[in-house]
């Protein structure tokens, strides 16, 4: 594993960070207008706050969406030739995906602070510290599969039907889990497709961190066998992928 | 990996390692061969300048012994290694085509990034020197000319510090200056001994700086020698002047081939100043008379035609 190849690719797609602030501003927008619509009530499931609920639904929303624009930026690399100069050095497979991962959880670090700053400033969420903090962490950890779910399609996406393919994707896997609107509001069906996707399971995630019921084991069950299942099919193409990369 | 150290090292009959070495190394992609049982060494220190038509598999070539690609059959080793350890001991620095740079990033940005996913490189500032792009080390990759870009993509090569070079067509997109500035710089590197290997176009650069020169066609080697040896198969020189005459041209003294076009005649001649005598002394109305060497672009064109008549039969 190459640390300082891995901390640098991270500083440059932070630096890069100013092409995100649509992906940062959405979620902090649809914040102010459910967290302001909901109000002080308690949510019956969760037995927390709605705007509590609200923020941590949009924190996790921006922050997949921020690690799943890495996609983008993986298909513009590979279309540049930059892969093919990266694999005439010693960097591993392991150590390009380290970067990767690296780089889209610090992006989505910055989407979960500003959300829960503009909850707690400007919408006055009350919560205590550590439980905020713990949220944060379950989301920023819950995000991984997410990560590699955009260097796959990175590496599988052209660049002329990248747009449609992220844009089917990443709504969907807001909307089926649940980070759009509630699904208690949506229909039964789709509280069932919620259970398959990872995105439920973030939002869960960060809920329990919140202070919200449930057993963590269920969520870190699924979200660990998605970053399973994802690394090993990455490794396979990333091995298929070496003559034109 | 289907690697296979085998007949190698009993083929070449020495002790030394080879740079790299391709054994029968053939590549399909579906219906088209673009690499046809391929067998090739490049020994430490030389500089090798591999030649082809569009399509003749250059590229494919390099990326087979970069392990960029694996071979449907037969084996490519750098240094007696498989390709992928080879680079990931840092032996080997390369410019491919198709491999750009990041826009985004200043040249120097670039050459650090890659510099870090090397063990042990050499230092930013001077591969960026001995590239000749210390000038552009700051400037944005973007902005950047045909010829800069190439330098900036030098740096990146060399910035392990590589005994390997292997150049994609690292000319390309630069202007007669540019290109000058290049072969410059990469004569002062392989003054210490690396080896280098660098497709091209030009055949020029290949005349003029390499130690060796490889044609390849379709996916074959259709020569292998110093440009002296490969300019031999077009040998003599050739005469050339206009004439009205509808003169028996091929029986003056060392006349090997007679070409017409309209009123200009091209004679080959294994020995001009007989021919020129003879000419001049038997035929006066000829008339604006040029008499030239036989350049690389001849050797290449004969080499390259030969072989595409032969496939054609």
């Amino acid at each position: 594993m190459n640390v300082r190849y891995v901390s640098l690719e991270t500083l440059r797609q932070l630096r890069n960070a100013r092409s995100l602030v649509f992906t940062f501003a959405l979620p902090v927008v649809m914040l102010l207008i459910f967290g302001g619509a909901y109000g002080a009530e308690t949510d019956t499931t969760t037995r927390l706050p709605w705007i509590v609920v609200t923020t941590v639904q949009m924190a996790g929303y921006g922050g997949m969406m921020a690690a799943l624009g890495q996609a983008f930026t993986i298909v513009a690399e590979r279309a540049l030739g930059w892969n093919r100069q990266l694999r005439v050095t010693p960097l591993s497979a392991a150590g390009y995906l380290a970067s990767k991962v690296g780089a889209a959880l610090a992006v989505s670090a910055i989407a979960i602070i500003i959300v829960v700053a503009v909850a707690v400033l400007v919408l006055h969420a009350r919560l205590e510290p550590t439980h905020w903090l713990l949220a944060g962490v379950g989301l920023e950890l819950g995000i991984i599969p997410f990560a590699l779910l955009a260097i796959l399609v990175g590496q599988f996406a052209r660049l002329q039907f990248a747009q449609p393919l992220f844009m089917v994707v990443f709504f969907g896997l807001a909307i089926l889990g649940g980070l759009w609107v509630p699904l208690q509001i949506l229909p039964q069906w789709m509280t069932s497709v919620a259970y398959a996707v990872p995105s439920y399971w973030l939002n869960r995630l960060g809920q329990m961190g919140a202070g919200g019921p449930g057993a963590v084991l269920a969520p870190v069950l699924v979200l660990a066998a998605w970053t399973l299942a994802l690394a090993a099919l990455i490794s396979w193409r990333y091995r298929r992928d070496a003559a034109r990369a | 990996m289907p690697w296979a150290p085998t007949r190698t090292a009993r083929d070449s009959g020495t002790m030394t390692t080879s740079a790299i070495r391709w054994t029968g190394v053939t590549k399909r992609f579906g219906a088209v061969t673009a690499v046809d049982d391929l067998t090739l060494a490049i020994e430490p220190g030389e500089v090798v300048a591999l030649l082809g038509p569009n399509g003749a598999g250059k590229t494919t070539t390099i990326d087979l012994a970069l392990g960029l690609g694996s071979p449907t059959t037969g084996a490519a080793e750098l240094f007696g290694l498989p390709p992928r350890r080879a680079i990931v001991a840092g032996r080997v620095g390369a410019m491919l085509q198709g491999g750009a740079l990041l826009p985004d990033l200043t040249v120097a940005q670039c050459v650090a990034l890659v510099a870090a996913a090397h063990r042990r490189p050499s230092g930013v500032g001077p591969a960026l020197e001995r590239a000749g792009a210390t000038g552009i080390a700051s400037r944005r990759v973007s902005r950047l000319s045909g010829g800069e870009t190439q330098r900036a993509r030098f740096a990146v090569a060399i910035v392990s510090d590589p005994d390997l070079l292997v150049l994609d067509e690292p000319t390309a997109a630069m202007d007669v200056e540019a290109r000058h500035l290049f072969w410059s710089s990469m004569r002062e590197l392989t003054a210490s001994g690396r080896t280098v290997v660098f497709a091209t176009h030009y055949l020029d650069e290949a005349d003029a700086f390499a130690d060796r020169v490889v044609i390849l066609q379709a996916g074959r080697v259709v020569a292998d020698g110093t440009p002296a040896e490969v300019k031999a198969v077009v040998a003599g020189r050739t005469i050339s002047f206009t004439t009205h005459a509808d003169a028996p041209l091929a029986a003056l003294p060392a006349v090997t081939s007679v070409e017409r076009r309209g009123t200009r005649v091209t004679l080959t001649s294994a020995d001009s100043d007989a021919t020129l005598r003879a000419l001049l002394a038997t035929w006066p109305d000829a008339r604006d008379v040029l008499v030239s060497a036989r350049t690389m672009d001849d050797a290449f064109l004969a080499l390259t035609s030969a072989t595409e008549q032969e496939a054609g039969r």
